[in-house]
């Protein structure tokens, strides 16, 4: 009978939008339009680095029905944009930095005509050498990619004194591991529409990042910020792409100029070529311990290739830093992590931003350093698993909610089975693997301000509506939000109608990544709510003349404690404010306590909490074809509190998936990988059982103690995978994906004596 | 990719386009009549010319699946097929499978069990399970997974799809639905 309604946290609830995405009702954006609408279609460079000589666009225009063609010199504003590096244009003006760099834009009445004229656009271009190799492209005398050199950042992480450290270790263990180009590969390719409604350009967009959308556009087209309002469209998936513009500087550039509806639609073949990729990283890692299994000392050197424009890869630089030691106490290290431009494609965001590529190499070394002193891989972890009082790589002492020890008590039966059923198994050419992978994962931007605002209105009808600038990709954060404010409020979710990710009529939460959406939207949320009750209750209190301490809310009223005829409802108490004049809107504000890194040593405090996770792979081998199947996966992982348990699981399974894919069978080659054609991801006939496992350590500054779970759920599966392997073979493979034709070396030179 | 050139634009110019056809389709038990090019996909006519954006377009080469409806009670994936050559055939899309208010057991059972997440591909998970229900051959989850391995999900949401789809295949098999 208390104020939070049993059923609303932790509880099962139906997701927000499920009727009209089973209905096929849901609005992507490609389903909206505007039967005057134009169409457009981008001309791309065929070339990596080039200077553009000259654009002929005189045969486009004698194809009717072409409209126009833009290029840069028709971009009214500044015609760079970019995150967090304003360095891209919108449409290449001196020189391309990669296939796929959009060179001019054709707008037409019809989809075939816009293709037509495009690809009667002639293009004159003067080739310059093009980097394909960031170590190249850091050498120098090295063409450049961009003016200021070809480094996008450097980031030092420092502490003890590592190099003394290795000369008293037991054991040292140093490796070069790599990764590939992944491409998010969401099933709803890039799309959007934009008109002019008055004075306002107004734009529905596949996005997950609308305020910054709307900066971005404002300034392509030197607006201001209220002049562009960006609604996101029902999102087909996101995973971190869908964080830059994609085709929303296009539709706005043409609906404001042309002053029509403008549309366009990537096809997947475009959504592969231009949209950004995983960071490739080569990552020379060295780690040494002493005989008990404690870790001594690590040097980590990381380069990564962020193609041809910054994008997030300042962000990932920071964290591939920051997490390169996982979860795991390290007194003496140094880390340094370096990205440079390259003519290959834009690398970004995605899901986890170098975390799953870093995971993959501690988690190996320290199966390494385990099969060095004869330790089992999981008691080596629970030596040095981080606990209350640990200092991290950044020198954080964590204070709170360090649920990894959980993660790997949780896992440790089935890992025992799973050993045990290993060992009985023995069928020839098949060979069955146990592997562990653990990781943490720092929650929210690193080491900066990243706010999130919210509004709750009370209605005079005594309804509640949640404005909230979150966009919901399919990770749930809508249904969530709503919870965190039913609860606060004693109502049941469905009982609050929701607003989201409308930049005319919510405030900003801040981007839909780095998992804050739940702690840190969910804070500003759980603020405005807490506001809110008060104003109920005071007033209640007053309107029954009761002692305010003894009134609670229940269903949408307010009533006495032991009296539940002395009630008011919320419509009651929404029209006597009205009548009084009090606004009947309140705002929600949530920054986590982070500080600045350090800029030589990366010490600082850059994440107010952190998610931990473990998960053990069953795997079987094919020694004569390479063939790998994933047969069970046990995903632990400690997520503070799960506020919607259904939400979780259905995260970490599909992040399950998506690291089957990391681990397996997923490589973007530039200039070769086309579409899902020759780009394989998991399909149903690849999943294993899935065992989820939710452990709740409940964070003290997290929403009823959330903290979050969507990148998490992905990283520690890879590397639980290439464990797996190793422990089938004998033999470890270094390189990602581990597809048939490495796994197949890797067995071939496990058979030699 | 649109940056090669289809054709020289001055002899395009002398090709006259074929006429526009009509065909007839029985779409979600309503008759339509539409006039369209040959070269028109299934998914094209359901999506430009019918306005049923249910049916989703992933990557028009049937690598994904999002695109599959049913055709004369048939799965396949309309992104591969034209529409001219459906004349007359009976099409069921997601918006033709609810009863009004009252959703298919399947589209019951995808709320049931959370198996979506961004519900890009959902329309066509749901379309090419009542084709596999029909067809009969799935008796296990390893053959849903199987048989249903043409559906990409990249959200991941499989282990809940199959479950779903389980579940509606046991009542099936009890007689208490469909």
């Amino acid at each position: 009978m208390g104020d939070r309604p049993a059923g609303v946290i932790g509880e099962k609830v139906e997701r927000i939008g499920s009727r009209e995405r089973l209905l096929g009702k849901a609005s992507f954006a490609a389903d909206i339009d505007l039967p005057e609408a134009v169409h457009l279609v981008a001309v791309r460079s065929e070339r990596p680095h080039a200077r553009i000589v000259g654009i002929d666009v005189s045969r486009a225009q004698h194809i009717s029905e072409c409209l126009r063609v833009f290029t840069a010199e028709d971009v009214p504003g500044r015609n760079r944009v970019g995150i967090i590096r304003k360095d891209q244009p919108l449409l290449a003006d001196d020189k391309v930095r990669c296939i796929g760099d959009p060179v001019a834009l054709v707008a037409a009445e019809t989809l075939e005509a816009a293709r037509e004229a495009a690809a009667a656009i002639r293009v004159e271009y003067e080739d310059i050498s093009a980097l394909f190799d960031p170590e190249e492209a850091l050498r120098p005398g090295a063409p450049l990619v961009h003016a200021d050199g070809n480094l996008l950042g450097r980031r030092t992480v420092k502490r003890g004194n590592p190099e003394a450290a290795f000369k008293h270790a037991d054991v040292v263990v140093e490796r070069v591991y790599t990764t590939a180009h992944l491409e998010h590969a969401y099933l709803e390719p890039d799309a959007g529409l934009g008109y002019m409604d008055g004075s306002t350009l107004v734009i529905h967009a596949s996005t997950q990042n609308p305020h910054y959308d709307q900066k971005d556009v404002a300034e392509l087209l030197g607006l201001d910020e209220g002049s562009v309002r960006i609604i996101q469209a029902a999102t087909g998936g996101g995973f971190g792409s869908k964080l830059d513009l994609n085709v929303q500087g296009f539709v706005g550039l043409a609906a404001y100029l042309l002053n029509r509806p403008a549309r366009m639609v990537y096809t997947r073949e475009e959504a592969f070529l231009c949209t950004p990729k995983r960071h490739p990283l080569t990552i020379a890692y060295k780690s040494a311990a002493n005989r008990d299994g404690r870790l001594l000392a690590a040097d980590i050197r990381v380069v990564g290739d962020t193609g041809a424009y910054a994008s997030y890869g300042p962000a990932v630089l920071n964290r591939v830093a920051l997490h390169a030691t996982g979860p795991y106490e390290l007194p003496n290290l140094f880390v340094e992590s370096v990205l440079a431009y390259t003519n290959n494609p834009t690398a970004g965001a995605m899901r986890g931003f170098g975390v799953p590529q870093i995971a993959f190499a501690h988690e190996s070394q320290m199966d390494l350093l385990a099969a060095a002193l004869g330790m089992s891989p999981l008691e080596i972890r629970l030596r040095n698993c981080y606990r209350i009082g640990s200092l991290t790589a950044s020198g954080q002492e964590l204070t709170g909610s360090v649920g990894i020890r959980a993660t790997l008590d949780a896992v440790a039966p089935q890992y025992a089975a799973a050993v045990r059923e290993r060992n009985g198994t023995v069928s020839g050419h098949i060979r069955r693997g146990v592997g562990i992978g653990s990781m943490m994962y720092g929650i929210g931007n690193t080491g900066q301000q990243n706010p999130a605002t919210a509004h709750l209105e009370l209605t005079l009808d005594g309804g509640v509506v949640l404005y909230s600038g979150a966009a919901d990709v399919g990770q749930g954060s809508s249904t969530v939000l709503a919870q965190i404010a039913a609860a606060e409020l004693g109502l049941q979710p469905e009982a609050i109608r929701t607003v989201i990710a409308d930049t005319l009529l919510t405030t900003s939460a801040g981007a839909t990544s780095a998992s804050r959406q739940t702690y840190i939207s969910g804070n500003a949320v759980l603020d405005a709510a807490r506001k809110l009750k008060e104003v109920l209750l005071t007033e209640a209190a007053d309107m029954l003349k009761f002692d305010r301490a003894k009134v609670i809310l229940e269903h949408g009223s307010v009533r006495a404690v032991r009296d539940a005829d002395r009630s008011v409802s919320f419509a009651e108490i929404a029209r006597r404010c009205h009548k009084l004049g009090m606004p009947l809107k309140w705002q929600g504000f949530f920054d986590p306590d982070t500080t600045p890194l350090d800029l030589e040593t990366g010490q600082g405090v850059p994440y107010a909490t952190y998610a931990f996770a473990t998960h053990v792979a069953e795997v079987s081998v094919d020694t004569l074809t390479g063939e790998v199947r994933c047969l069970r996966v046990v995903a632990a992982h400690d997520v503070g509190k799960a506020v919607n348990p259904q939400g979780v699981h259905g995260q970490i399974c599909g992040g399950v998936a998506m690291g089957i894919g990391f681990a397996l069978m997923e490589e973007f080659v530039p200039g070769q990988t086309e579409s899902l054609k020759d780009y394989h991801i998991p399909s149903a006939a690849d999943m294993p059982e899935v065992i989820p496992i939710i452990v709740e350590d409940p964070e003290p500054t997290g929403p009823f103690g959330a903290k979050g779970v969507g990148e998490p759920a992905l990283v520690p599966t890879a590397p639980a995978i290439l464990n797996a392997i190793a422990d089938a073979l004998g033999v470890r493979i270094y390189d990602l994906p581990a597809g048939l034709e490495r796994v197949l070396q890797a067995a071939l030179s496990a058979r030699k004596p | 990719m649109n940056s090669k050139p289809k054709a020289d634009a001055a002899t395009k110019a002398t090709v006259s386009l074929p006429t526009k056809n009509g065909i007839t389709l029985k779409v979600n038990g309503a008759v339509k009549q539409i006039e369209i090019a040959p070269w028109t996909t299934l998914l094209d006519a359901l999506r430009e010319h019918l306005g049923l954006t249910g049916t989703k377009k992933g990557c028009d080469h049937g690598q994904c699946g999002a695109c599959t409806v049913l055709v004369n009670g048939k799965r396949i994936t309309s992104c591969l097929t034209l529409a001219i050559m459906h004349d007359g055939a009976e099409v069921t899309t997601i918006e033709g499978l609810a009863e009004g208010e009252v959703l298919h057991p399947l589209q019951k059972a995808f709320v049931e069990h959370d198996a979506f997440q961004c519900g890009y591909c959902t329309p066509g998970q749901i379309c090419s399970a009542v084709g596999l229900l029909r067809e009969g051959k799935a008796k296990s989850p390893e053959d849903i997974r199987e048989l249903m391995s043409g559906n990409i999900c990249r959200c991941g949401a499989y282990a809940n799809i199959v479950a779903a789809i389980e579940q509606v295949s046991r009542m099936g098999e009890r007689g208490d639905e469909e």
